[in-house]
């Protein structure tokens, strides 16, 4: 070991000090008892986490191993690298799919979890592939080995309009869901003759305003991950792009996006939508459970896609697996256990999310975003476009156009430049 | 007239010096001295060299490959900071930093030195110190989310605007006042911390050269500029060092004024700091450790050469009262 890798090993080893701390990585203990180290993504008190807390119990009674866990809250993404090299990463951890992927699996740091896909459910007598549709695995990207199995749902995600299917001023303005973007346009015109505005906007939050932006694209046809990878730029000259951007202005040009949004900070707007001040809200479906004490008695969750939209986004929250973990089998036969439905049902019963099993409801108000689900194929939002892409290229850029700054044509324009520019320094 | 004839070596033979020591021309307390200095000082350097060389040492090894802080290191010589200097981005932060720091400091100063002017003056000033002082023991992050509430449009600052018959108040939270936002609470907190650090070396200067001062006829600013500047310099200038630091560092404000649940700040907005963390933690990829920490170099070379240059700018003699 070169004297640059054994001070790399002690200033990880530092890093991680805050989680090791509280929990000892992939130990002696653990093997010991046929058991595993376990670094959660959840708060002790989350209901996520009592829920895990509830299967791991069961799981230790079952099989007598020992798990032992440490609940670290979000802050893992960011120690589980210094982790890994420090030889000091739990056995099994869990985060959102972006997550594992930037963190650990592009770097083919992720094992390969296909075995796991092969483990029978406990007491269902079906293997773990045959309640975890494969869609949810083709939408991710590739580890350097070739794998898109590093990570294993247990709660999965959409990006929808929010609305509130009960207020008469939307049932009236919207008697069937839009079938085009001018059938939306109509929608926004409605509300406005009635006083209503069509959407609350974070005007501040490039993400969830962008992703307008990208279901139009993916309408079109156009691929945000091939789009930003092409470093001449000439992606952008795609006439699909502009008009794409031309659709996102007529909502700004329109006024369909509510007063003062582009002067206030989350979750001014998100409040305002929940007071019935705006039709739809823009957001990923836990913003459900965030608004669920805001909402007035009576209010109906529903959600729709922007029109044109051909698939819908998802997003995973799931288990994965160190490729140096020491008890890697132990934890592979915890993911398959946990999967079981009388665990995984607590995700959506206690937790008021989504599950990837088709056979567990969701919960009422994510019923719609449910069936959005059911679609035969899905895909990451922005086409799971990562790095400094965003903010370096088409955030601030979209921001102009979102607020009204720019034009359509100005932000192609800027875009095709950034991305230039970006591909240059980018070595 | 009276002759001095210094002969070191005289003295020296009848109080029973060694040769060798007496070449030198050290004396025993000085030998003493030396004697012990290792002793004494090879704790705190090898702490210093472990806590803090070493850590710089690895950054710069670290800028010179090609990192995600878990495989191995591929090396890449210079061409990282080349990159970095061809990114707009990465000029904007800089840019960005000294802006902070030059356009900041000045206001703070500027500020604390009139309220220096007023508060040594004035009655009440223990207290008026203690409120001056409160801005800066609050987090910079309360104020970052207390502002989405203080500056919406319908908040009490544009209420408090309205009294004065102001009907179309800037939009505060906008993109665009990103950075006059994070200027003003910087320049809010930093102030009473300044004034509060200065005014206790002012309050170390005599009384006696206040009232010569003013037998002389010296006007309060004069009394300021011939007295209290003078009197105080060396805390000043320490004051502005503090500053200078401190800016560069400045990281969780353009986050919070910026940043939202799911996205960094406007990339117009970074700082180095902000810039740094990005590289370091990006979005759903692979830690880019080889340009963070370049980026990091860069910014702790520039913040050196300002404070070496300004601690020049700011040496005088010292006045001694």
């Amino acid at each position: 070991m070169s004297a640059a890798r054994i001070v790399g090993a002690a200033t990880a080893a530092a890093l991680v000090l805050g989680v090791s701390a509280c929990g000892s990585g992939s130990g002696s203990d653990a093997k010991a008892s046929g058991g595993f180290t376990y670094w959660s993504m959840w708060r002790a008190d989350e209901p996520q986490a009592k829920v895990i807390k509830a299967a791991i119990d069961d799981f230790t009674a079952t099989t007598g191993a020992k798990v032992s866990v440490t609940w670290a809250g979000r802050d893992i993404a960011k120690k589980i690298g210094p982790a890994i090299a420090a030889n000091q990463a739990p056995d099994l951890w869990d985060e959102s799919d972006d997550k594992v992927y930037g963190t650990t699996a592009a770097a083919g740091q992720a094992l390969d979890l296909s075995p796991v896909l092969q483990l029978p459910v406990p007491g269902e007598d079906v293997p773990v592939s045959h309640v975890i549709p494969a869609k949810y695995f083709d939408m991710l990207p590739k580890d350097p080995s070739g794998s898109n199995h590093y990570v294993i749902p247990y709660e999965v995600v959409t990006n929808a309009m929010f609305y509130n299917a009960a207020d008469p001023a939307v049932a009236a303005a919207m008697p069937t869901p839009p079938t085009d973007w001018a059938g939306l346009l109509g929608v926004c015109d409605a509300l406005k003759a009635a006083g209503k505005a069509c959407i609350a906007s974070e005007g501040e939050d490039p993400w969830t305003n962008g992703l307008f932006l990208d279901y139009l694209l993916n309408g079109a046809g156009v691929n945000v991950a091939e789009l930003s990878a092409d470093r001449s730029g000439a992606a952008w000259d795609n006439p699909a792009v502009l008009a794409a951007a031309q659709q996102v202005e007529q909502l700004v040009r329109g006024g369909h996006l509510i007063e003062g949004y582009d002067a206030t900070k989350f979750p001014a707007q998100e409040t305002n939508w929940t007071a019935g001040k705006a039709a739809f809200y823009m957001d990923g479906n836990y913003v459900t459970s965030e608004v669920a004490r805001q909402v007035p008695a009576g209010w109906k969750m529903a959600s729709i896609l922007p029109p044109t939209a051909k698939t819908p986004d998802a997003g995973l929250f799931g288990f994965a697996i160190p490729k140096r973990a020491r008890n890697a089998a132990a934890a592979q036969r915890f993911i398959a256990f946990f999967l079981q439905k009388k665990h995984l049902s607590g995700i959506s019963t206690t937790a008021l999310n989504i599950t990837p099993r088709s056979d567990i409801p969701a919960p009422a108000e994510l019923a719609d975003v449910q069936k959005t689900l059911e679609a035969p194929s899905l895909r990451l939002s922005f086409d799971g476009v990562g790095g400094s892409w965003l903010p370096k290229v088409l955030n601030e850029n979209y921001l102009d156009l979102w607020h009204g700054k720019s034009t359509a044509a100005r932000f192609v324009a800027t875009c095709r430049a950034d991305q230039v520019t970006y591909w240059q320094t980018q070595g | 007239m009276a002759t001095t004839i210094e002969d070191p070596l005289r003295t020296g033979a009848a109080r029973g010096r060694s040769e060798r020591a007496a070449r030198a021309g050290v004396g025993p307390l000085e030998r003493q001295r030396r004697r012990v200095f290792w002793p004494f000082a090879a704790p705190a350097l090898l702490v210093y060299a472990v806590l803090f060389v070493a850590p710089v040492g690895y950054a710069l090894w670290t800028s010179l490959h090609r990192w995600d802080g878990m495989g191995g290191m591929d090396w890449r010589g210079l061409q990282n900071y080349t990159l970095l200097f061809r990114d707009p981005r990465f000029r904007t932060s800089l840019f960005n930093t000294l802006e902070l720091m030059v356009v900041g400091g000045t206001i703070t100063f500027v500020l604390s030195f009139a309220l220096t002017l007023v508060l040594r003056e004035m009655r009440a000033r223990l207290f008026a110190r203690s409120v001056l002082f409160f801005p800066s023991l609050v987090n910079g992050m309360v104020f970052g989310i207390a502002a989405g509430f203080l500056f919406s449009p319908t908040g009490p600052v544009n209420r408090a605007l309205e009294l004065f018959g102001v009907t179309t108040p800037p939009k505060w939270l906008a993109t665009d006042n990103l950075l006059p936002m994070v200027l003003g609470t910087l320049v809010w907190t930093a102030t009473g911390y300044y004034t509060s650090i200065i005014m206790a070396a002012v309050d170390q200067i005599p009384d006696h050269l206040y009232e010569a001062a003013e037998l002389d006829g010296a006007g309060p600013f004069q009394r300021f500029r011939h007295v209290t500047l003078p009197c105080a310099w060396d805390v000043i200038a320490v004051c502005a060092v503090l500053w200078t630091v401190s800016s560069v560092k400045i990281f969780e404000l353009i986050l919070l004024y910026g940043g939202s649940t799911n996205a960094y700040p406007p990339v117009s907005s970074w700082n180095t700091a902000v810039y740094v963390y990005t590289e370091a933690f990006p979005q759903g990829t692979v830690p880019r450790l080889g340009t963070a920490t370049a980026a990091a170099i860069v910014s702790l070379a520039m913040v050196t050469l300002i404070t070496v240059v300004l601690r020049r700018l700011l040496r005088r003699e010292p006045i001694e009262y």
